[in-house]
């Protein structure tokens, strides 16, 4: 169970990011944020793992909650993907998804590259599972193409058995027919684990396609909250409508046919 | 383009446009002022006398003048460097426990007659006696005793760069702005490293040389400590510029701070730093022929004592054995940085 209770974030010298957020999340719920850029999504997301820390309110990842003195026993339970995928580019395949361990790992250990059996074994059944091959193990993560990367991104992210997973706009770089692969793979992969999938979007119809509920942020707050079904166009235009006074409401239909795409 | 000035294209004007010149006066008469500046420094530093030597040697050169000084100085040089000495000859009287059925590999006894003129006290004559001197000659026993300082030079500059990169690595961590362990240790890494970097090896191997006696510890010491001010700095700037994602993507998950160097910044700064690190040893190579010159071991050592006894066959052979390092280093680094990054 995923919580947030009255959150509210103003970061130093900003803009209100978030005002009041009060949300939860079922254990294996695979939910979707959508919004327009700069409506406080990232944010949303990186409260969670404590990168962002909440100006008002709390955050809870299982009833436990998150502050500086709890992150080292949070974070481990809480993966994370991302936009640009943040592998160690000259790292192999390997190693980046072993670097997903590495807070159960030893310092003594990851600094001698020497990870427990256990944790290479898993690792390989990660990557297999993720629909990579025995040799994209020892390649460099660069020489991946953006969607081989993703798949190891969400490799990294299985392998301590999260509770929750985090996804920051996890296809804003990847071509429509490799963003449904790697959501699909992300979803049945959280299925079988039974995580919590918290994953920040901008294309409405893979929204749909998707998730099992859909929150719509604007301007830091909550404007829909529910299942994809009930996701009409005049729900899209309350997500994306422009706030500058003056400027016209977007066509909904516009939006509905690949967001900012 | 017909138009009235300032009446542009699509109705807008361009009238507080303005587009100057590249320079103006004042930047002219401030250029002027450094020349002047210059041609003062130039008198000052012997300009002159450098443009008239050259000017002489230039007219020798090409038949105009008999002879020039630079073209006398080169020639005498010349002269005394040629032929390279290779071989080393010992008087054998001044070998001890010389076994004449045991020479050394591929030496050879050689006697010299010497005549000499004495006065016999009692008969009051001269009388001439021949003394004959034994000397074992190695034919290549010079240039083998180069090539041993020139191991000991390499060796040298090796353990400097070892304790280079032993020094610089936790300098590195303390003086990078993102993974110091605090404000304090920041500045005394960051201070540190300025003050390691300021001190010439030079300079420091002059007093290491007081304090650990003539020998290749000075010169360890010296270019180590040099260049792990180099390396502190340049380390701790590629720590700070990495590219934050792979590190956040490890933090974000809880690892180390460590562990976060470890996985998150090392691969991406790894060719940086292997590039540094060959540069410091290629120069520490170079530095260590230098300062051998103070007393800090290796070749240096041997040239400047062969250079101050007036030996240019000996010295000829210690450049031509420099030359033949210094170019064959070049093509292993080059190896070595295409393998590694």
């Amino acid at each position: 169970m995923l919580s947030f209770v009255g959150v509210g974030k103003v970061f130093p010298g900003g803009p209100r990011a978030l005002q009041s957020v009060t949300l939860h999340v079922p254990r294996g719920q695979f939910c979707v944020v959508l919004g327009p850029s700069g409506a406080g999504k990232s944010t949303l997301l990186r409260l969670v793992n404590g990168l962002v820390e909440p100006t008002a309110g709390l955050v809870r990842v299982d009833g436990v909650t998150v502050t500086r003195k709890t992150l080292a026993a949070v974070r481990p339970r809480v993966a994370m993907i991302h936009q640009q995928f943040n592998l160690s580019p000259r790292l192999s395949v390997a190693k980046n998804v072993l670097a997903g361990s590495l807070p159960a790992v030893s310092t003594a250990r990851a600094l001698l590259h020497l990870f427990p059996a256990g944790l290479r074994r898993k690792a390989c059944d990660l990557v297999a599972r993720v629909g990579l091959d025995a040799e994209h193990l020892h390649r460099r993560a660069s020489d991946l193409s953006g969607g081989q990367q993703q798949r190891v991104g969400i490799a990294r992210a299985f392998i301590l058995d999260p509770a929750v997973v985090l996804a920051d706009e996890p296809v804003a770089s990847l071509d429509p027919n490799i963003s449904r692969d790697i959501l699909a793979l992300l979803r049945q992969a959280s299925k079988e684990r039974g995580a919590t999938v918290l994953c920040s979007l901008h294309q409405v119809d893979l929204a749909r396609e998707f998730a099992e509920r859909i929150i719509g942020v604007h301007s830091g707050e909550i404007v829909y909250d529910g299942p994809a079904a009930d996701l009409d166009d005049a729900t899209l235009t309350l997500i994306y409508h422009q706030t500058k006074p003056g400027s016209p409401v977007p066509a909904p239909a516009a939006i509905a046919t690949g967001g900012r795409r | 383009m017909a138009g009235a000035p300032g009446a542009a294209l699509g109705g807008r004007s361009t009238a507080g446009w303005e587009l100057r010149q590249p320079y103006d006066a004042k930047i002219v008469a401030l250029a002027l002022l450094v020349a002047l500046g210059l041609g003062v420094s130039a008198q000052r530093v012997e300009g002159q006398r450098f443009l008239v030597l050259t000017w002489e040697w230039g007219q020798s050169l090409v038949g105009l003048r008999e002879s020039s000084q630079i073209g006398r100085g080169l020639a005498r040089m010349g002269e005394s460097l040629f032929p390279p000495q290779l071989a080393e000859r010992t008087e054998i009287s001044r070998i001890e426990n010389f076994d004449p059925e045991r020479l050394p590999w591929f030496s050879r006894i050689e006697r010299q007659e010497s005549r000499e003129v004495r006065v016999n006290r009692q008969s009051l004559q001269t009388e001439t006696h021949v003394e004959i001197k034994e000397f074992l000659v190695q034919p290549v026993g010079y240039l083998w005793r180069v090539a041993v300082k020139m191991v000991e030079t390499l060796e040298i500059a090796l353990w400097g760069t070892i304790l280079a990169v032993a020094v610089s690595v936790p300098l590195a961590i303390g003086g990078a702005r993102n993974y110091t362990p605090s404000p304090g240790v920041y500045a005394a890494a960051r201070g540190l490293v300025s003050f390691l970097r300021a001190i010439p090896e030079m300079i420091s191997a002059l007093f290491l040389v007081l304090a650990y006696g003539f020998g290749p510890i000075a010169g360890i010491l010296a270019l180590g400590l040099h260049a792990a001010g180099f390396l502190g700095k340049f380390y701790a700037e590629d720590v700070e510029n990495a590219d934050r994602g792979p590190q956040e993507a490890l933090q974000a998950i809880g690892a180390g701070k460590l562990q976060v160097l470890w996985f998150g910044v090392l691969p991406q700064v790894f060719p940086q730093y292997i590039a540094y690190t060959l540069y410091v040893l290629d120069r520490n190579v170079r530095m260590a022929i230098v300062i051998g010159i103070v007393g800090a071991g290796g070749i240096g050592q041997e040239l400047k004592g062969r250079y101050d006894m007036f030996n240019y066959g000996h010295v000829s052979t210690i450049l031509l054995a420099l030359f033949v390092t210094v170019f064959l280093l070049d093509q292993v680094s080059a190896r070595i940085r295409a393998r590694l990054i």
